[in-house]
């Protein structure tokens, strides 16, 4: 569905990601795993449209994007998640996701909250809030309810458990793995391993910008090395 | 003279800093930059308003031309002058908004340096209120200022549009992310904000009936402090000290408080302008992050 040929990006003359290789299957869950630094949350964004490429391409659903506007990947179906969650802190819930949803029109619009509440209950006992006033738990359903307003196809998600209680992390990663269930491909950056690998079907391991492994989650979990030296897991 | 006819002056007075600060807090939420040549808005506002009204005989009709004109002119402004330069740190902004505002009174020179005025004053006349007597244009501006910001925040609250432009206020490259057309969001905010600023300028030119290119310098030099003073980039902050300032320069002009055997009166020793900016200094000596701090 996604694949990223040779893929460079950056900020100015900094460079973020060198030469990145990956793809991501229709309908699976891919994780991005790597240390703070890695290039994990430059890689979304450059997918997103908000980071420069410096060289390589992203091809989505056999379509170059590298060129697109960020405003334009939303109708082929690509949303984020952020890092940060940065919702819009003024508005209330309700309001961030209509903006979510904006692509869409009314009757989408309301048949979208809905879907998003089943899938984040305690949301809509929040509609009227301000996004500003919600605990982390209850942003990060909001972000990515936020984000699946789009309808999208190809669901990004930059560290989903970060600052999170363990509770509102089952929540979250339940809720990604019903959103596989009804057929929605995710690229998920992670710096807590244990929980992407236990979810995801691809792994991609990233150092410093480059990528040093990458494979099927149950071979990252069956190889000592690997969990050893970049995943901070260990039996 | 009683307080509440100063009140009502002062209200009067602050509806016309709202329709120029609300244009220069549009601009400064979105794009950061402290847009000086909305002055120059001001006057051209004023400017195709006395003069749509003698062409034609009417004030209404002037009134819309005098928004329209304004407004495309700051899409304009925007355009040529903002978009190219909003990479760069903002005081190059800054300095190209001054430049622009010295230009556009300089062209306005050039079509009349002495100013223009109406052949017939539109909406003239007074009311009596408690002693005072109220300029009817002035009671008019506030009514028409009311609709337009009250619509303008309806509009924010209750649109789908109005959610995404507050959204591109607050993080604009998230709102992308979710379709919206920053560029689109930002005419249309220089588009309203300018056709404020004209509507200010026509409603002032019925109390004044002269527009010169210098007719907006003071109003959004003040302008300028009063969005500093409501906390740079909120509405909220923006509105209200408009109408704080409104009020206390109507109660600092005319009130006199007893300083032993004499009578100190604020408004014999100086002038409401100079009132205004030394209230305006004094506050954000105290508080220079604003009275109102934008989330």
């Amino acid at each position: 569905m996604l694949r990223l040929d040779g893929m460079s990006c950056g900020y100015g003359d900094f460079r973020a990601v060198t030469d990145l290789s990956l793809e991501v299957r229709e309908g699976s869950i891919f994780a991005l795993i790597g240390a703070n630094g890695a290039g994990k949350s430059s890689t979304i964004l450059a997918i997103a449209g908000h980071v420069a490429l410096q060289g390589g391409g992203i091809t989505f659903e056999n379509q170059e994007i590298s060129t697109l506007p960020a405003r334009r990947r939303v109708h082929l179906g690509i949303a984020i998640a952020p890092e940060g969650r940065q919702l819009f802190p003024d508005l209330t819930v309700r309001e961030n996701l209509i903006v979510g949803g904006m692509i869409h029109d009314r009757k989408a619009e309301a048949e979208n909250i809905e879907r998003v509440l089943g899938l984040f209950p305690r949301l809509g006992e929040r509609l009227t809030q301000l996004a500003g006033s919600l605990s982390g738990g209850e942003q990060q359903m909001l972000a990515i309810g936020r984000a699946l307003m789009a309808q999208p196809k190809f669901l990004m998600i930059d560290e989903v458990s970060l600052g999170l209680m363990p509770a509102m992390v089952d929540v979250c990663y339940n809720a990604i793995a019903a959103l596989r269930q009804e057929g929605i491909t995710v690229l998920l950056v992670e710096q807590s391993t244990q929980r992407a690998l236990d979810i995801a079907d691809d792994v991609c391991v990233l150092e410093s910008g480059r990528t040093v492994w990458q494979g099927t989650a149950a071979e990252a979990r069956d190889d000592p090395s690997l969990t050893a030296a970049y995943l901070g897991l260990s039996d | 003279m009683t307080e509440l006819a100063l009140l009502v002056q002062g209200l009067l007075d602050g509806s016309i800093y709202a329709l120029i600060a609300v244009g220069l807090t549009l601009v400064y939420g979105l794009l950061r930059i402290l847009h000086v040549a909305h002055a120059a808005l001001f006057t051209l506002g004023g400017y195709v308003g006395v003069v749509v009204t003698n062409e034609t005989g009417s004030f209404i009709l002037a009134l819309v031309a005098a928004m329209i004109v304004a407004g495309i002119a700051g899409m304009i402004i925007y355009r040529l002058v903002y978009q190219p330069i909003l990479h760069l740190p903002p005081y190059v902004a800054l300095i190209a908004s001054i430049g622009l505002f010295i230009a556009m009174q300089e062209g306005f020179r050039f079509y009349d340096e002495q100013g223009v005025s109406y052949v017939n004053p539109p909406v003239q006349g007074t009311l009596e209120l408690a002693g005072q007597t109220l300029q009817l244009a002035k009671i008019v501006t506030f009514f028409v200022a009311i609709i337009l910001i009250g619509g303008l925040g309806l509009l924010a609250a209750k649109t789908r549009t109005g959610v995404a432009w507050r959204a591109t206020v607050t993080m604009p490259a998230m709102a992308e992310s979710f379709g919206i057309n920053i560029i689109q969001v930002r005419y249309i905010n220089f588009f309203i904000g300018s056709a404020l600023a004209a509507v200010a300028g026509v409603m002032v030119s019925l109390t004044t009936n002269l527009v010169e290119p210098t007719s907006g310098d003071v109003w959004s030099y003040k302008a300028l402090a009063i969005i500093v003073l409501g906390g740079l980039g909120s509405m909220r902050g923006t509105l209200i000290a408009c109408f704080a300032l409104g009020v206390l320069e109507a109660f600092a002009t005319t009130t006199c408080v007893p300083l032993g055997n004499i009578q100190i009166c604020l408004g014999e020793i100086m002038n409401r302008d100079a009132i205004a900016f030394a209230f305006l200094v004094i506050v954000l000596m105290i508080r220079p992050q604003g009275l109102f701090v934008r989330a």
